[in-house]
C-alpha cells in the first residue's frame, strides 16, 4: 500500500488534516481530520510502501498495546483509508 | 414592509426551491465539520503559493448566481497574472480572505466584488491574490472558467448590475 500522490498532512487551528491537491484529485471532496495516533502513523509511512502489519508494529513501538489490539486497530484504520480513497495498492 | 415582501416571496417560491434542492441533492441542516473560515482559507492560500492547486467548497452567498453555498466547489490555481472577470481568492486585510471577482484593475491595485453583492467592494493588490478559479465544480458537471458560455454569462451579469437587486431577489427566492 502507498498513500496516493497529492495527499498531504497539514495543520490548521491545531487540527491535523489531510488534503488532496492537484488536478488528479479534483474529485476528492473530503477533508480528513487525523487524531494523534493516526497522525503518528501517517508521518511514519508517508512516501513509503506499507501494510497493515507495518502500521501495527509502529503502534506497538509508540504505544503500550498488545500486538493483537494493535493489529486490529491498524487493520480498521487501513480499511477506513482504503474506503475513503487515501491509499492505493502498489 | 420590505422584509414582509421578502418573506412572502420566499414562502410563495418554496415549492420551486424544494424542487431545486431535491434535484441537486442539497441537504439543508446537515451537520458539517467546519474549520474557521479565515484560518482554512489562509492554509489554502499557502498551498496555492506552494504550487499545489486545490478544490474547495465555497461558503456563503456572495457569489450567487455563479457559485452556490456548500453545493459548489471551485478549483483554484496560482497564476502570475490576474484579469478583470477572474474569480480570485484574495487576502483583503491581514487574516481575512474572500473569493470574489475582479471588477477593476489599475496597475497592481484590484477591486473585487462578489457576484451576489450589490454595492460592497473590496480592494487589494495583485500580490494579495493567491489563486484564481479555473474550474467550477457543480454536482453533475464541471465547467472550466474559460468556457465561452460561462464567460458570456458572467459578462452579461456585470452589464446587468443596475438590475442586480431585482434579479437576486428572484434568484434568492427560488434557491
Amino acid at each position: 500500500m502507498k498513500i496516493k500522490k497529492g495527499f498531504e498532512l497539514r495543520e490548521v487551528c491545531g487540527e491535523h488534516i489531510i488534503v488532496a491537491y492537484g488536478r488528479e484529485n479534483i474529485d476528492f471532496n473530503k477533508v480528513i481530520s487525523l487524531n494523534e495516533s493516526a497522525k503518528y502513523l501517517w508521518e511514519n509511512i508517508v512516501d513509503k510502501d506499507f501494510t497493515a502489519e507495518t502500521l501495527a508494529s509502529l503502534l506497538c513501538q509508540e504505544y503500550e498495546v498488545d500486538a493483537e489490539t494493535a493489529g486490529r486497530d491498524a487493520k480498521a484504520l487501513l480499511d477506513e483509508w482504503i474506503k475513503v480513497g487515501l491509499v492505493e495498492c502498489s | 414592509m420590505k422584509t414582509i415582501i421578502k418573506k412572502l416571496a420566499r414562502v410563495l417560491l418554496t415549492p420551486w426551491r424544494r424542487r431545486y434542492q431535491k434535484r441537486n441533492g442539497i441537504v439543508t441542516n446537515q451537520p458539517r465539520h467546519e474549520l474557521p473560515n479565515d484560518a482554512w482559507l489562509g492554509e489554502v492560500s499557502q498551498m496555492l503559493r506552494e504550487g499545489k492547486p486545490y478544490a474547495i467548497y465555497v461558503k456563503g452567498y456572495s457569489m450567487r448566481p455563479f457559485i452556490e453555498h456548500t453545493r459548489d466547489r471551485v478549483f483554484l490555481e496560482k497564476r502570475d497574472n490576474y484579469n478583470v472577470g477572474d474569480a480570485v481568492l484574495a487576502q483583503i486585510e491581514p487574516g481575512h480572505y474572500v473569493l470574489h471577482r475582479i471588477i477593476e484593475k489599475r496597475g497592481d491595485h484590484l477591486t473585487l466584488q462578489g457576484d451576489g453583492n450589490l454595492r460592497a467592494v473590496e480592494t487589494c493588490r495583485v500580490q494579495d491574490v493567491s489563486g484564481v478559479v479555473t474550474q467550477y465544480i457543480r454536482p453533475h458537471r464541471t465547467i472550466p472558467a474559460d468556457d465561452p458560455k460561462l464567460v458570456s454569462r458572467i459578462r452579461l451579469w456585470r452589464k446587468l448590475r443596475p438590475m442586480r437587486r431585482f434579479l437576486l431577489f428572484i434568484y434568492n427566492g427560488i434557491r
